[in-house]
């Protein structure tokens, strides 16, 4: 009787991870069919926001899933980005190593720091993940081997001869960007609906009651903080692929756009991630084209996407704070609910 | 030596910007439970105004008085208007305990916009109102100038205003009861909810003053205040985050300290230093140097 | 299972919005040439305009798009104007690598012109890869001589003498004139930085304290630790070979701390009006300081191309105050104007890299001296003339106006010649 029942949750287990993959080989055929159909700013777009998404992933991660908000992710994906570089330029491994070690490597400096920031809470992680975001990449100016202000370059080449010489540098920029988020979020989604994921649930909802059922919250808080990292590395390394491994690449603007685009997309729903990565991209588009309006002012063209972008953050924070995607959920669960109770009775 | 005593001098006058900032930080933490990563934003308001009041009456007493005025205005406005708003509607759910982060980060974000559309992004130059030259001993010139000794003074006045009106003032004796138990000052008849408000006038006045302190002399752009907030929190942990007099004294620390860094292992050494004071306290002592223990978890 | 299926309506949503955004546009049928049109023909910039090297360098866009809108009053270029877009890149790499993708990618610029920065321009060059695309990178506004690689940039044509010429030059200077002395030099430690110190070593000048710093840092604050060096090593000679604002930042500290040596300015960050906008030094400080160049002094109103040039900017600039910069600007203007013409009335971006391979080296051009653009060669002007400032702040030439050294950008030798600079052509257009 026991065993059945066993067996009955593990076959629940099982079928929506064989969904999951089936939908993001799906999602991923259709990126492959739109890459050949768009223009070559589109797909340097779909480049940018496949990473913003990947790197909105681990703060979602991080904020939604263990209740801690890092405002440095940008710290980490640079540390991603130089190891990555460095990595290309001293041994000149095949590229997926390079990624690879991005991984390792931010994933490392993660557990380090996380170690300290589990102790940590609120605004205290967020003061001192922003000092790191602050000073990190001016430690590129210290040592000459990062390059300085002006950088490394991460190049992982032109794309193989096989695909045509119409297969333009960015399209190719687009393919790895895409695959690496979509292989990442599969694999976050699948952590996420693990015993950890639930645990890490348990342990941000209510500390006190997680650690009681014999749940160690600061070690799984670490655990949330190094994978977290790992995964905003492998963001740095593809955003350094796409630009330049710099410490003007991985400014303060960045790890506040990130947060934006996860706040935007609802901290706790990972698959909001690549809505709040087309976010990214899409605002300063509209920005510019609001900004035309007023005029050639550079002053009016600078500003408008922050305005933008800031003004969403405080209201979505204020009226919707758990997003505006969870909250439409939750509107259409209530309605559902509504409609169920309108049955019965 | 005497190169050693003009490092600290210069310590102690940059120190005494960041014990401002520190000081605002740890007004509205005391009086919201709030970090307020705004509280710089603010500042760069108040100080482009107190450039536009330099240009267009040549007064910085007046620029000053006005971008105080305007700085408590717009502290409490903020905490009015947004911050009530907030608590009303994120006080459970997940991202409770980050949701006063991001709409502080928003409105930075707002504020900076607002002020790149109002006065551009280019750097405006902002006179500083004493010389700047070095005083001069005999035949040499020290690096501590006239601007130095200003700052000094009207920081330090700054506090002791401070210091007067939370020692001596029943609004002081307020303050302090609401910031140690909010039940407690309510039902002893304080007004809480008043000098939460108080709490970020005050703020925003201090912030202002750090602001155009640090300016004259310098480039001022929408984002010239960031570094300021960084070091203003660290220094604000480091004395503690609940203790006014552990703002001040760790805003001063933190001054000499990378006054020395700077002047004798480079600028590029300055950011990573602090980074490091402020793990290491937080790790060792998380409490502050002045803090109550068992703060943080707050 | 409701909690999944609602999950999977949101990931659904979320990746249509995300296909239908990318399918916003198709792909355009092409037209004969990116950008030319039969009545308008398209280029860009990425230039500082704002962030710590926008003083005095946010002049130089404006000032060309000045020369351009002339062009365009008195009939544009074979019957084309000239739609000329500026996009402020804060003199960060990464970001001209971003303003650079959207010139090519969105606006479809023809070329790209005068993009200012050596750090900048090799970002541009590594990371869009201008050379493969096949996109043309006209007179770009910095001296590194790397640049002058017609195999690693292809489509790179550098105006400027190197930086490696000017420290050869100078540096020569030197050792005649302050030999016994005690000399320094703040450089920036990037690789244009790391040029000059290739000319110094083939010229043979050691330096007694020598200070680098980083780009971005630059200010007061650092400043004050540099000019305590100096004094404290008693140096007697300082060479800053940085951006203005770095001129600027150490002029204006040394004033403060009444530290007085004898400057020189390397050419890049040597203008008067920014170095003393910038400050709180009086012009008559620098009187005395040396510097070189390859332009006439902006305040040589005897000069041709000088009062041509300030004609041009009282009309199409606003009467902005007239400085190097906005000269500059207007003769690497000038220069793109006649490489437009040569490449005659269908321009093809293939043909415009050809016109001034062939034509390039007899440009009329405010330079004195000779430009080296040939098939085989990518090097711009190929010297300086050495000038002392005065008491308004306009540098004077130390020896007979027109004396000029040339040399190259490894280790020949420097020869002083007179300059052969064509006469300005009818009305300063193209012909």
């Amino acid at each position: 009787m026991l065993k059945r029942k066993h067996e009955e949750s593990s076959k629940r287990e099982h079928n929506p991870y064989r969904r999951r993959i089936l939908f993001f080989l799906l999602l991923g055929w259709a990126l492959l069919l739109l890459g050949d159909r768009v223009s070559e700013l589109r797909v340097y777009q779909g480049a940018l926001i496949a990473i913003y998404a990947l790197a909105i992933g681990s703060l979602i991660l991080l904020t939604g899933y263990s209740g801690q908000l890092s405002l440095g992710q940008g710290a980490f994906m640079a540390i991603g980005a130089y190891a990555a570089a460095l990595t290309q330029i001293y041994l000149q491994p095949p590229i997926i190593i390079t990624f690879i070690s991005a991984v390792v490597v931010a994933a490392l400096f993660g557990a380090i720091i996380g170690g300290g920031a589990a102790r940590l809470s609120g605004p205290y992680l967020a003061g001192t993940t922003l000092a790191l975001a602050l000073g990190l990449p001016t430690l590129a100016n210290l040592f000459s081997f990062l390059g300085g202000e002006t950088g490394l370059y991460f190049d992982v080449g032109i794309a193989p001869e096989r695909f045509g010489s119409e297969f333009t540098l960015y399209k190719w920029f687009f393919w790895i960007a895409a695959l690496a988020t979509l292989i990442m979020l599969f694999f976050i989604q699948n952590i996420l609906k693990s015993r950890y994921g639930r645990a890490w649930k348990a342990g941000r909802s209510n500390p006190a009651a997680a650690q009681l059922v014999g749940l160690h919250v600061g070690r799984r808080k670490v655990l949330a903080f190094t994978i977290s990292a790992g995964v905003a590395g492998l963001a740095g390394a593809l955003l350094g692929m796409v630009s330049l491994v710099a410490p003007s690449t991985f400014t303060l603007s960045l790890s506040f756009a990130i947060i934006t685009g996860a706040v935007l997309a609802g901290l706790t729903s990972l698959t909001g991630s690549i809505l709040g990565g087309l976010v990214l991209v899409i605002i300063p588009e509209i920005a510019e084209m609001v900004s035309g309006n007023f005029g050639e002012s550079e002053a009016v063209r600078a500003n408008i996407p922050g305005l933008i972008t800031s003004l969403l953050l405080i209201l979505t924070v204020l009226f919707t704070p758990n997003g505006p995607a969870e909250q439409w959920h939750h509107h259409k669960e209530k309605k559902k609910q509504k409609a169920v109770e309108k049955q019965k009775n | 030596m005497q190169q050693v005593i003009n490092v600290f001098l210069i310590g102690i006058s940059i120190g005494s910007i960041y014990a401002l900032m520190s000081l605002a930080l740890v007004l509205v933490w005391r009086s919201t439970r709030v970090v307020n990563f705004a509280q710089a934003g603010q500042a760069i308001v108040t100080t482009y105004v107190a450039w536009e009041v330099v240009n267009r009456s040549g007064s910085f007493l007046m620029a000053f008085i006005v971008a105080v005025a305007i700085g408590g205005l717009i502290g409490g406005l903020v905490e009015s208007g947004m911050m009530r708003t907030l608590f009303k509607h994120a006080s459970d759910g997940p991202v409770a305990s980050v949701a006063p982060v991001i709409a502080t980060l928003g409105l930075l974000g707002v504020i900076r916009a607002l002020v790149g559309l109002i006065w551009t992004n280019e750097g405006k130059r902002f006179e500083s109102p004493v010389s700047t030259a070095g005083f001069v001993i005999g035949d040499t010139t020290l690096p501590f100038s006239r601007l130095n000794l200003l700052i000094i003074c009207t920081a330090a006045f700054v506090m002791i205003v401070f210091s007067i009106v939370f020692q001596r003032t029943n609004l002081g004796l307020a303050l302090r009861a609401a910031a140690y138990n909010p039940e407690i000052a309510r039902l002893s008849g304080v007004k809480v909810a008043m000098t939460r408000t108080i709490g970020w006038v005050f703020a925003g006045a201090a912030g202002a003053v750090a602001g155009i302190l640090l300016s004259p002399n310098d480039s001022l752009t929408p984002y010239s205040l960031d570094v300021l907030f960084v070091f203003g929190f660290v220094a604000a942990v480091v004395g503690g985050l609940e203790s006014l007099v552990g703002a001040v004294v760790g805003g001063l620390v933190l001054g000499v300290g990378l006054s020395f860094i700077t002047f004798y292992l480079g600028t590029s050494l300055v950011f990573p230093t602090a980074f490091i004071v402020l793990v290491v306290v937080l790790l060792v002592r998380p409490s502050g140097l002045f803090g109550v223990k068992g703060a943080r978890s707050a | 299972m409701i909690g999944s299926f609602r999950k999977k309506g949101l990931v659904a949503a979320s990746a249509i919005v995300a296909i239908a955004g990318l399918a916003l546009s198709a792909v355009p049928a092409q037209a004969a040439e990116v950008g030319v049109t039969a009545t308008s023909i398209k280029i860009g910039t990425t230039v500082p305009l704002t962030g710590i090297a926008g003083p005095g360098y946010a002049k130089v866009a404006p000032a060309m798009k000045a020369y351009f809108d002339y062009v365009n009053a008195n009939g544009g270029i074979n019957g084309r104007k000239i739609e000329f877009i500026i996009k402020d890149d804060r003199y960060l790499p990464p970001v001209s690598v971003e303003k650079t993708n959207e010139l090519i990618l969105k606006d479809k610029v023809f070329a790209t012109v005068g993009q200012l920065g050596t750090a900048n321009n090799l970002a541009i060059n590594s990371r869009v890869r201008l050379g493969s695309r096949g996109v043309p990178s006209l007179f770009v506004n910095t001296g590194f001589s790397g640049f002058a690689d017609k195999k690693k940039f292809p489509t790179l044509f550098p105006l400027f003498s190197s930086y490696r010429m000017e420290a050869k030059i100078m540096g020569g200077y030197i050792k005649e004139n302050f030999a016994g002395k005690k000399i320094g030099l703040i450089y920036q430690n990037d690789d244009f930085g790391a040029d000059a110190l290739k000319g110094f070593e083939s010229a043979g000048v050691k330096f007694d304290v020598s200070i680098p710093y980083v780009s971005g840092t630059q200010g007061a604050a650092t400043a004050t630790t540099w000019i305590q060096k100096l004094a404290a090593a008693k140096v007697e000679v300082v060479y800053i070979f940085g951006v203005t604002t770095a001129t600027a930042a150490a002029v204006g500290v040394a004033f403060a701390a009444g530290y007085k040596p004898q400057w020189i300015f390397g050419s890049v960050g040597a203008d008067a009006t920014t170095i003393v906008g910038q400050t709180t030094v009086p012009v008559a400080l620098l009187n005395g300081a040396l510097s070189m160049s390859f332009m006439p002094d902006a305040a040589d109103t005897t000069d041709e191309y000088v009062k041509f040039f300030r004609e041009v900017n009282t009309t199409y600039n606003n009467n902005a105050t007239f400085d190097n910069n906005i000269m500059a600007g207007m003769n690497g203007a000038m220069m793109v104007a006649q490489a437009l013409k040569a490449a005659g009335p269908n321009p093809t971006r293939k043909g415009l890299i050809a016109a001034i391979e062939s034509k390039g080296s007899t440009f009329a051009s405010a330079g004195y001296p000779p430009i080296g653009f040939s098939a085989t060669s990518r090097v711009g002007y190929t010297g300086f003339w050495i000038g002392k400032y005065n008491q308004t702040g306009s540098l004077i030439p130390v020896e007979a106006k027109g004396t000029i050294y040339t040399t190259d950008s490894a280790n020949g030798p420097v020869v002083k010649t007179t300059s052969k600079r064509p006469a300005l052509p009818t009305k300063g257009l193209p012909n």
